[in-house]
């Protein structure tokens, strides 16, 4: 009876699975072209998923290892039932083994279960909930039919009346667990996360974040670039199939899991983004419907249900509601916290950026003062409408040496668009009293420089960052130096991961790292003070904690070199619960102060009570954006001061003879792991 | 002259925007002019009007560049007259006007470069025999062609007039803001070019141009009779750095202080 | 002035003789120009020597004693008599016989003549008194009725001394308010029957500017505007060269004077040495009644609060030390004031975005900006960089917003609004009623 039950159950569930994945692979092929090696993809994607993936999923240990007994119970349960059940072949090993699986599988299922029980917030529910009974359907099905395969159980057992009625029930228990496993993991359901997100692995966007068995960087921040010789290519995205094929993949990929709405600064301020909603809201564009099914938060202050879309249908509604409301793109402050913790490796800002990129070039709907900043980018290269000719008036009294001048020295000194800016001046001045008091060869571009392009990018402004960067370009490419060191991690980000895209010929090589490196300013006080050139008088102030700059941290994988020079000025860092990689946004980034999409609370408030809690009565900055959102928040418990200020303050003159003396080793070294847990 | 009840549901309403290079204040560089852009913005903002904009003059690099910026305000299509460097547009476009026959003319009061005198309008609507009013701030209806417009007068005061059409108005800085340029249709947008013969602005030829100087700012000077007052405002300090501070002191001293200052700087309207 | 002291032994007789029945007269006729009845303490004796006369020092105190006052500043007595001395230097000018006419419009803005006018009349004389001995003569063309200068003055007074030695004055009900179309008109008229040499407009908006321009384009002349200085050129056809702004303020045009002139305000400097006879003409010709295509409805109420904060001239700002929003609001209302926020009063939702004021807001220009409340983050400070006048209103005396200040208060900000609301309501008052006892 069901020997001959199964495999027709088993080959109708693969075929239904076929149908399912080709229909699922059409709608992902609505994307627009991307050049992926298919082949070496899939080669990588074992390392990919072993490592790269479980480097994040590995965060939560519970669920790790929970992950590992269902999904490994589950593709060796489904490899071996296709041949012990399908294709009959009774071998009592290969039973046996499917057994050792299934219970594998049903063992992970009970905590899977047991995590749905008062699930958190941040877990979707709707068909999610019924997911740990539809694996434990599988693996019990599966487990109770292979054990009279293995003759642990009289043959007998299933025959006569009673035997028919249990072999129903045991087929339709196995018949449940298919459906879900084998059939909605292409047409739809929660187990989708597989069939995508292993193709999404493969076939990833950005290869170069995963690591390679040669080590590689692991790490792809930089914007893609919008080709903007080619007249007919869309501008940004205006329409889920305006995505590309493999970022349509990505989105599929999603398992509902809510890290990134955990950690989305907006998301906590009240703001109208939620991660997760914004990739279950490209998926039914990319399907065409409503988001009437979504099971998990919303977006804050916009209800599920209102919002609809197809695959060829504007995403943001000119007028009325379509897929997405404009602010939610807004509200991102692109601090990447959400891919930092997304175990699918989804590349939300990329997407928003992409839509922003369609509202901004196509449309010319950049919210609140964003035209008024672009305009002013466009007219007088900085964002504050400044003229450039006193981009140095703040330093008039320092002399400051002009490459212009030299023409060629070891440092370039790259001072960011916070030489307008009372503030970020004071930065400055200690920063360049820090490389006078190290003797450091150093000069700068003065009015020569232009605002690095970033939050033009951010904005959406494609061809206004281009053309600031191929003009920034070519004014670097006309001196020689080794290093640019600039205090402003945006400029410090855009300059080493994102003009590489712009070099010509002769300006840089092909790697625009080649020729010189990009460095913040914090590192390179750290290996200043390390080759014995700076001396520092104790630290006599309160605690301190250190605030990690999105795109110093997760951006560039710098948070080792601030905590060294902290350190080296006689500090200890009284750690927020959420620093390092987890750290959380001053709000300042991705133009979101330009934007300005209200809240119910306010991004610095929030961090400043990270501050507050760590019972920190001054908190180190390593950005001018950090420093001007922190300060503005109103009765602070603690004082914000830039760590080029610090140093300054703590300078003393160097004893005769150790100027040039033996270097100091770098005091203990610490792994930017070690420093984050 | 018929009054029609709602016009603008029969006859579509033309309005021709008259549009120049402008000149970024700080850096000189080749711009959309501010107020032509705010008066292309008004034009939009009429509803279902048929817009259409014109430029006249020569037409290099840079300033294709900036013309390209009023179609990224979302028109299709400019019309572009040719005309040789330093003619006067002034026929060109009065015959161009005169040929499309727009209900309502709209441009901005006066160009960010060469003799930006905001003549062009006055003398266009001499031409023409139109009225032409300044300062247009809104336009509130267009009933069987008579405009209902709302004039800016210092202070944000308005003033409600109305005119007949055709007409042409013009349009300075407390008119609405123009929207946003975006890069896409300001690349697709298309140039209708026409050429036309260039009348040469012969007087303007003759004349010597420089950059500005700064006005010398006027001195306040006493004309006293007692060499002992001329001598005190002579000796006088300049206003010093630091102000007057006002601690200890009652609200109603304070208020009285404050009304001082506020009195003498006029602002008490 | 001639420099050789004439004699006249006659005068310096009497002025000696204190009994003679001219002494008084003579006296004063050496001592200063025409002084009259005022005692005069100090003269030029015959040998250059100056001669004083005690008894004409001091004068007499309110309470019947003479009294002096040596620190140089005599007051009391007769309060008049500095400002008496002052009208009366100025010299009395009448041109009968003019060699050409200089027409001036000026805006005449709520009634009486602005200091653009007043300088636009001194470049009118400038060019009318350039050939002494053929002097021309102004011509000021008034629309719309005279309200006189502030203390109430006799209006040929007010003109006279302004410079202006002809007045066509058209009060018609239907030149007031915005009727370009027929002021243009009664200037047509004006141009037919004197011709003036050269036509000059204040270049300000919504007033000589677009009346100016009007006018050169029915004149068939092509307009200076923007004219901030002239000088003598004989080459030119008017004898005078301008400078024009042009180019949105990046240009200097230079150009002979033509006919039709606009200039800016403080073009040259107001007449204040000499008073002229500001006749009264009118013209022969009747004006032409003209069909108005443009016709003024009058003036729309516009909210205060709601001008645009780059463009307000006076801003009541609020922070986080404002309490009563209720009161703010009513204080800015009083006080015709834009309204402004800080930072933080917008995040905390107690004002709109638009109205916050500082770096990351709107970057303001007013002639006087009062922080209420507002401690002075470095962001709002770098916003109110062109600000003239900035009051503060604070409980913090060490707040940068106070260093910043010209002028300070210290005090419950609630207390220190209600105080001044109370006070200009009352000054408005007396406004009132001065307006009507006048």
């Amino acid at each position: 009876m069901l020997e001959t039950l199964l495999p027709i159950l088993i080959f109708t569930a693969l075929a239904l699975a076929v149908i399912g994945a080709v229909r699922r692979i059409r709608l992902w092929r609505q994307g627009r072209p991307s050049r992926v090696n298919l082949l070496k993809g899939l080669v990588a994607l074992p390392r990919r998923y072993l490592v790269d993936l479980h480097h994040v999923v590995g965060r939560d240990k519970m669920i790790s290892n929970t992950h590992v007994a269902t999904a490994g119970g589950f593709v060796a349960a489904a490899m071996l039932m296709i041949l012990v059940h399908g294709l009959g072949i009774a071998n009592p090993l290969l039973g046996g083994l499917l057994l050792l699986a299934s219970a594998s599988m049903f063992v992970g299922s009970l905590f899977v279960a047991r995590r749905r029980i008062n699930p958190p917030a941040r877990l979707s529910k709707g068909p999610w909930m019924r997911l740990p009974k539809s694996l434990m359907a599988f693996s019990l099905g599966v487990f109770l039919i292979t054990l009279p395969t293995v003759g642990l159980l009289p043959e007998g057992l299933l025959e006569g009346s009673g035997g028919w009625l249990l072999a129903l029930v045991l087929a339709g228990v196995v018949a449940w667990g298919l459906g879900e496993m084998f059939f909605g993991m292409t047409w739809g359901g929660p187990m989708k996360h597989a069939f995508a997100g292993a193709l999404h692995l493969a076939f990833h966007r950005r290869a170069e974040r995963f690591s390679t068995k040669k080590g590689g960087t692991g790490r792809s921040t930089g914007l893609k670039a919008l080709n903007l010789e080619d007249e007919t290519a869309p501008l940004g995205v205006e329409k889920p199939a305006d995505f590309t094929w493999n970022q349509l993949l990505g989105f599929d990929a999603c398992v509902q899991c809510g890290r990134c709405e955990a950690v989305c600064p907006a998301f906590a301020a009240g703001q109208p983004l939620n991660p997760k909603k914004l990739i279950q809201d490209m998926v039914v564009g990319m399907a065409g419907g409503s988001d009437a099914a979504y099971a998990g938060s919303p977006y804050p202050g916009k209800p599920v249900g209102e919002h609809a879309g197809s695959p060829h249908g504007p995403i943001v509604a000119l007028e009325g509601k379509t897929l997405v409301d404009a602010e939610t793109l807004w509200s991102c402050t692109t601090c990447r916290a959400c891919v930092e913790e997304c175990p699918m490796m989804i590349e939300h800002v990329d997407a928003i950026v992409d839509m922003r990129r369609h509202l901004t070039l196509e449309r010319g709907k950049t919210p609140n003062k964003g035209a008024e900043v672009l305009d002013n980018l466009i007219a007088t290269d900085n964002p504050g409408g400044f003229d450039p000719g006193s981009r140095l008036n703040w330093a008039a009294d320092l002399n400051l040496p002009l490459m212009a001048d030299l023409k060629q020295v070891d440092v370039l000194l790259w001072l960011g668009d916070g030489a307008f800016d009372m503030r970020n001046q004071r930065t400055l001045r200690a920063l360049v009293k820090v490389l006078r008091a190290a003797e450091v060869d150093f000069a700068v571009l003065g009015n020569e420089e232009r605002d690095s392009g970033d939050v033009a990018r951010r904005l959406g402004d494609e061809a206004t960052f281009q053309s600031l960067a191929k003009r920034n370009i070519a004014t670097l490419a006309k001196y020689r130096f080794l290093q640019i060191v600039t205090c402003d991690p945006h400029s410090f980000h855009v300059l080493s991961n994102e003009y590489g895209d712009f070099l010509q010929e002769g300006q840089g090589g092909p790697d625009f790292n080649a020729n010189y490196k990009v460095r913040h300013h914090s590192t390179f006080i750290a290996e200043l003070y390390d080759a014995g050139r700076l001396t520092f008088a104790p630290w006599k102030g309160g605690s301190v904690t250190y605030h990690d700059p999105c795109y110093l941290g997760r951006y560039n994988g710098e948070y080792e070199a601030p905590r060294r020079v902290l350190k080296a000025l006689g500090i200890e860092v009284k750690e927020m619960e959420r620093s390092g990689f987890r750290s959380r946004c001053c709000g300042g980034g991705g133009g979101a102060p330009i934007t300005d999409i209200p809240g119910e609370r306010r991004i610095p408030d929030m961090r400043m009570n990270d501050v507050k809690e760590s019972g920190a009565e001054l908190v180190a900055v390593g950005c001018p954006q950090c420093t001007a959102m922190l300060e503005g928040v109103v009765d602070a418990s603690a004082k914000v001061r830039d760590i080029a200020e610090l140093v300054a303050d703590a300078l003393v003159e160097c004893p005769v003879g150790n100027a040039s003396g033996e270097s100091r080793r770098p005091a203990a070294t610490t792994t930017a792991e070690e420093v984050i847990v | 002259m018929p009054h029609n009840a709602n016009p603008l549901s029969k006859m579509e309403l033309s309005v021709a925007v008259l549009v120049s290079v402008g000149r970024h204040p700080l850096t000189a560089r080749a711009r959309r002019a501010d107020h032509d852009a705010r008066a292309v913005e008004m034009a939009l903002s009429l509803g279902n009007a048929n817009v259409q904009l014109i430029h006249a003059g020569d037409n290099g690099a840079p300033s294709e560049e900036a013309l390209r910026s009023y179609l990224g305000m979302g028109l299709g299509e400019i019309s572009l007259i040719k005309q040789s460097l330093g003619a006067d547009v002034l026929p060109a476009l009065a015959a161009w006007l005169r040929d499309a026959a727009p209900h309502l003319v709209l441009t901005g009061t006066r160009a960010e470069t060469g003799e930006g005198s905001g003549l062009v309008p006055y003398m266009l609507a001499e031409i023409l025999g139109w009225p032409v009013i300044s300062g247009l701030a809104q336009v509130e209806s267009i009933e069987g062609g008579i405009a209902t417009v709302l004039q800016a007068l210092p202070r944000g005061k308005r003033r409600r007039l109305r005119i007949r059409l055709p007409a042409i108005a013009t349009v300075d800085s407390s008119a609405p803001v123009a929207r946003q340029n975006a890069f896409g249709p300001a690349r697709r947008g298309e140039f209708a070019t026409r050429t036309c013969a260039s009348a040469i602005d012969e007087l303007q030829a003759q004349w010597s141009e420089q950059p500005a100087r700064k006005r010398p700012k006027r001195l306040k000077i006493v004309k006293s009779a007692s060499a002992r007052d001329r001598f005190k405002a002579a000796a006088a300090k300049a206003d010093s750095g630091g102000g007057q501070l006002l601690s200890d002191v009652t609200p109603e001293q304070g208020a009285e202080a404050i009304f001082t200052l506020l009195k003498g700087e006029d602002v008490l309207g | 002035m001639s420099e050789t002291i004439r004699r006249d032994p006659r005068r310096e007789w009497i002025a000696r003789n204190r009994l003679h029945p001219e002494h008084a007269r003579v006296i004063a006729a050496l001592g200063g120009n025409g002084g009259g009845a005022v005692a005069i303490s100090e003269w030029l004796g015959p040998n250059g020597v100056v001669r004083r006369n005690p008894r004409a020092i001091g004068f007499i105190g309110p309470n019947g004693i003479k009294r002096i006052d040596r620190s140089g500043l005599q007051q009391g007595g007769q309060p008049t008599a500095t400002t008496t001395a002052a009208r009366d230097s100025r010299r009395t000018v009448v041109i009968d016989q003019p060699a050409f006419l200089v027409a001036v419009v000026p805006d005449m803005t709520g009634g009486r003549l602005s200091s653009h006018d007043k300088d636009l009349l001194g470049l009118a004389r400038r060019v009318a008194d350039a050939d002494v001995e053929r002097p021309g003569a102004v011509v000021a063309i008034l629309f719309g009725e005279y309200k006189g200068e502030g203390g109430g003055e006799l209006k040929e007074q007010a003109l006279g001394e302004a410079g202006i030695d002809r007045v066509v004055h058209f009060d018609d009900e239907f030149y007031a308010g915005f009727a370009p179309e027929a002021r243009l008109a009664a200037l047509s008229a004006v141009e037919r029957e004197m011709t003036p040499r050269c036509w000059l407009l204040p270049d300000s908006p919504l007033g000589g500017a677009d009346l100016g321009r009007r006018l050169a384009v029915r004149l068939g002349e092509r307009a200076a505007t923007g004219v901030w200085q002239i000088e003598a050129d004989n080459k030119a056809p008017m004898g005078w060269r301008c400078t024009a702004r042009g180019g949105g303020g990046s240009l200097d045009i230079q150009r002979p004077l033509p006919r039709v002139a606009l200039a800016l305000a403080e073009c040259a400097e107001p007449v204040d040495e000499t008073r002229h006879a500001a006749e009264q003409l009118t013209l022969s010709a009747s004006i032409p009644a003209t069909l108005s295509r443009i016709e003024d409805l009058g003036q729309v109420a516009v909210d205060p609060a709601g001008v645009a904060l780059a463009e307000a001239e006076f801003i009541l700002s609020g922070g986080n030390g404002v309490k009563q929003w209720d009161a703010f609001h009513h204080a800015a209302k009083v006080l015709g004031a834009t309204e402004g926020a800080s930072r933080v009063a917008v995040d905390d939702g107690f004002m709109a975005r638009d109205r916050q004021v500082g770096a990351t807001g709107t970057w303001v220009t007013a002639r006087v900006y009062m922080a209420v409340g507002i401690s002075g983050a470095i962001q709002h400070l770098q916003g109110i960089q062109r600000c003239d006048k900035v009051v503060a209103i604070n409980l913090d005396p060490g707040c940068d917003m106070v260093k910043r200040a010209d002028l300070a208060v210290i005090g419950d900000a609630g207390n220190i609004l209600a105080a001044l609301v109370a006070r200009i309501e009352q000054y408005r008052e007396q406004q009132q009623e001065k307006r009507n006892a006048a």
